[in-house]
């Protein structure tokens, strides 16, 4: 019993408790909805983690230094339909070249966020929330009020959504999911083992602590902005290859979903604790809720709006409520069996 | 008549303590961290309720649910860290939780009532000061003013004196007995005896969460009150320093000097050497600390290491020299609390635990969390728990640790036995002198007067900024420190 009071920590309790409630939705949807798991689920509900998730991930970094970013839609936008952009005019362009060519769009937007905040010490809610204006605008401008085509777009951008890895009967692993696997797996363990991972938490759990410790504070925010930035990028490249069909709003509302998906994974919204895993489990809870209300007709599509909100409440009430309760009885007994 | 009395069962917390308070008298409650102090305290202001038991005001039973509560019934409590409205002035923090009486403030009222309380209390604060520019002393003075607005009966004490100089101590006593001449009930709770001996009437130890004795003054000595404290003899209260041979000099600091901060502070530092610093509350002693770590740089002056002049303006300067500070402040600038202990321990050194891509070798560190666990006795089951779950001597050793690991050649200690109980104090003392023993030089700056004389080789002593002079400890007595940081021609 004590043993295990050591090894549940609150946010692997978390992550069971997610992982516990994607079944029982699982479970309910189908019992009010015909033919309701099936491959197509997987396979849609897949693809569109595929995207949240990156995105969460980007989110979660930055959240664990107690900042914000509010921009990620933007810049989700703006890559998109930068690399469409550029791959509409000349179809040559290499897989890698595009994704590279995201990948720095977006930590260069995110670099400027870090700067300001790091290093211009604007609170992060006021430089994104300007940002995120900036870089719509900044989109609007560059497109001309144009939209990128699918047409335009060379095949194999086209062909890369329904590209599978693994195949089990209709059952599909998609490059776009495998791909997204990576990288959380890549950043958990760095979290979890490297130095850079340790600082992110020590940063978000005590700032004070960690300048005394000798880090550099400011440099691992920045760089924190910059792989939230990179990582929105490597979003609008799968948003691209996804829908194709880029107009000026595109990724509008994937700030609010990002930060659901890292408020509803457990990361601590004051900094200092959350796991990429929690994040991304968040991230299958919105969209799995998503897809399987909008197929139960019972549910006026009004309503399906006020599910994320709800979520974000309800995860938010259950941290302050049932999460505290277990923390504090958890610190209660380890003391005691300290003392 | 006032009568409280409470047998309460919680859990560990406390265990059916009775106590009895009488008007005009000054009740010390003393204990080891955990005995259940802060419980009780809690219980008697509203903000935890408890399980069995009941409060009985003037002989009547009470209920008291909230704080809100608590005050209507004229108890009150001050802390060793006042929580006032920084952004409000003096007299509106006295008077803001009973601005409610009619509509409108009555501002030219508010202003003299609180100048009349502050008066009475012979503490000199302007009223229409902004709280967060007033030193702690005056913000405690603010708190008391604060209770005596809403007519306390009952006035509970926490740790008033903790971060306190010894000047202000006296002001505050002398406001404690003005009170208990007004027929309040006080109940003193603190870590230094011999301030419970200046002041208290009666005494009552708790210990575990249980009721030890209550005892007049007069019946009880400083070693019977410790014994029971601790329910185990404690031969001596400080570990006496013993002779060390002191190394050659390693660190030199000429006229170090920072703006309206300090100036010309001049010493040497030699290995195996303790230097302490002493002086009163707003002698800018932590200030030296902090620019020797690069934290708030010095603007002039040098710093000589081994011979050679360094400039430090960082932190991660100082560490690389070897020079380290061990914050006074384990919560808000020492520990990060959700993190393991393990990995607090490796924070400042995490380069050494570096493989290939950065990655973290978990054995090697683990190696170190044991061997300082062993090396220090971090009471603990498990390294990997959060310091969170530690109690404060532990967290103070988790600190030590994690600097003592950076192989510092000098460690600047902030008053390292803040706030932890007897018991760890005295491993604390007997860990720095051992470290003294093995070579390390280390300076320490403690408000704790029988610490820094017990403890140090040599005392250096400041007022306001200003260095008074630098004593063997052998040739001093508490008495001629406090004349030199009190200012020769001042008067205590």
């Amino acid at each position: 019993m004590n043993g295990l009071l050591h090894k549940l920590r609150p946010e692997r309790l978390r992550e069971l408790v997610l992982l516990l409630l994607i079944f029982v939705v699982l479970l309910f949807f189908s019992t009010v909805i015909e033919y309701y798991l099936n491959a197509r689920l997987f396979n849609r509900v897949s693809t569109s983690v595929a995207i949240m998730g990156v995105l969460a991930i980007g989110q979660t970094l930055v959240v664990l230094t107690r900042n914000i970013d509010l921009s990620v839609g933007s810049m989700v936008g703006f890559t998109a339909y930068f690399v469409g952009q550029q791959l509409s005019q000349n179809n040559e362009i290499t897989p890698l070249v595009a994704i590279f060519m995201a990948i720095g769009v977006g930590a260069l937007m995110g670099g400027f966020n870090g700067f300001l905040v790091a290093f211009c010490r604007i609170p992060a809610i006021i430089v994104t929330l300007g940002t995120m204006a900036l870089y719509r605008t900044l989109l609007v401008e560059y497109s001309d009020a144009q939209t990128v085509l699918t047409v335009n777009l060379p095949q194999w951008l086209l062909d890369l959504p329904r590209f599978n890895v693994l195949s089990y009967e209709r059952l599909h692993l998609r490059l776009m999911v495998a791909g997204m696997l990576v990288v959380v797996i890549l950043f958990q363990l760095s979290l979890r083992y490297t130095s850079f991972g340790r600082k992110l938490y020590a940063v978000g759990s005590n700032p004070e602590a960690a300048r005394n410790s000798g880090f550099p504070n400011r440099k691992i925010i920045f760089t924190a902005f910059v792989m939230c930035g990179a990582l929105a990028g490597l979003t609008g490249f799968m948003y691209l290859a996804r829908f194709g069909n880029i107009t000026v709003v595109a990724g509008s509302g994937l700030e609010l979903k990002s930060v659901a998906a890292v408020v509803v994974g457990g990361v601590n919204i004051f900094g200092g604790s959350g796991s990429i895993f929690g994040a991304v489990l968040g991230a299958v809870i919105i969209d799995l809720l998503e897809n399987s209300l909008i197929r139960w007709l019972q549910i006026s599509e009004f309503w399906r709006d006020a599910m994320l909100g709800i979520l974000i409440l309800a995860s938010v009430a259950t941290d302050s409520v049932i999460m505290k309760r277990f923390r504090d009885y958890r610190l209660k007994k380890l003391a005691q069996m300290n003392s | 008549m006032l009568n409280i009395s409470k047998c309460f069962d919680m859990t560990q917390a406390l265990d059916g303590v009775s106590l009895k308070m009488y008007p005009g008298e000054i009740h010390a409650l003393v204990g080891e961290n955990g005995a259940g102090k802060s419980t009780l305290i809690k219980i008697l202001t509203g903000i935890q309720q408890a399980d069995q038991g009941e409060i009985r005001l003037s002989g009547k039973p009470v209920q008291i649910n909230n704080s809100q509560e608590a005050q209507a019934y004229g108890i009150a409590a001050i802390y060793q860290e006042p929580l006032l409205f920084p952004d409000l002035d003096v007299a509106e923090n006295i008077f803001i939780s009973h601005q409610n009486q009619g509509f409108f403030v009555r501002w030219n009222k508010i202003y003299e009532e609180a100048e009349k309380i502050l008066n009475d209390l012979g503490v000199r604060i302007d009223v229409h000061n902004a709280a967060s520019g007033l030193t702690i002393a005056a913000q405690q003075a603010v708190e008391i003013a604060k209770a005596i607005s809403m007519n306390v009966r009952v006035l509970i004490m926490d740790e008033p004196t903790a971060s306190l100089s010894d000047h202000e101590v006296n002001q505050l006593f002398r406001v404690a007995r003005q009170l208990k001449q007004d027929n309040v009930a006080l109940l003193f709770i603190s870590h230094r005896l011999e301030e419970v001996f200046e002041i208290a009437d009666r005494i009552t130890v708790l210990r575990d969460g249980r009721h030890i004795s209550t005892n007049a003054l007069s019946t009880v000595t400083k070693d019977s009150l410790v014994k029971e404290m601790v329910g185990r003899e404690v031969d001596q209260f400080y570990a006496t320093g013993k002779t060390r041979v002191v190394g050659k000099r390693i660190c030199s600091v000429k006229n170090l000097s920072k703006e309206s901060t300090f100036s010309n502070i001049n010493f040497e530092l030699h290995e195996g050497e303790i230097l302490g610093f002493a002086g009163l509350v707003g002698s800018r002693r932590t200030d030296v600390g902090l620019a020797m770590f690069g934290i708030n740089p010095a603007d002039s002056g040098s710093i000589e290491l081994e011979g050679k002049t360094v400039k430090i303006n960082s932190p991660q300067t100082a560490k690389k020299l070897g020079i380290v500070y061990m914050t006074e402040d384990r919560h808000q600038l020492g520990l990060a609390m959700p993190m393991s202990i393990t990995s607090n321990i490796t924070l400042p050194s995490l380069s050494r635990y570096l493989g290939k891509f950065g990655i973290i070798n978990k054995e090697k560190e683990d190696e170190t969390a044991n061997e300082f666990k062993n090396r220090l006795q971090i009471k603990t089951t498990s390294l990997e728990q959060e310091v969170s779950t530690l109690s404060g001597g532990n967290q103070q050793k988790v600190m030590f640790s994690k600097w003592l690991n950076t192989q510092p050649k000098i460690i600047i200690l902030d008053e390292p036995t803040r706030g932890i109980d007897v018991g760890a104090k005295a491993e604390v003392h007997a860990m720095i002198q051992e470290l003294a023993e093995k070579g390390l030089s280390i300076i320490c700056i403690s408000s704790d007067l029988p610490e820094v004389l017990a403890m140090s080789d040599r005392i250096l002593i400041m007022r306001e900024g200003k260095q008074m002079g630098i004593v063997k400890s052998q040739n001093a007595t508490p008495e001629s420190v406090m004349s030199l940081a009190m200012g020769q021609n001042k008067e205590s």
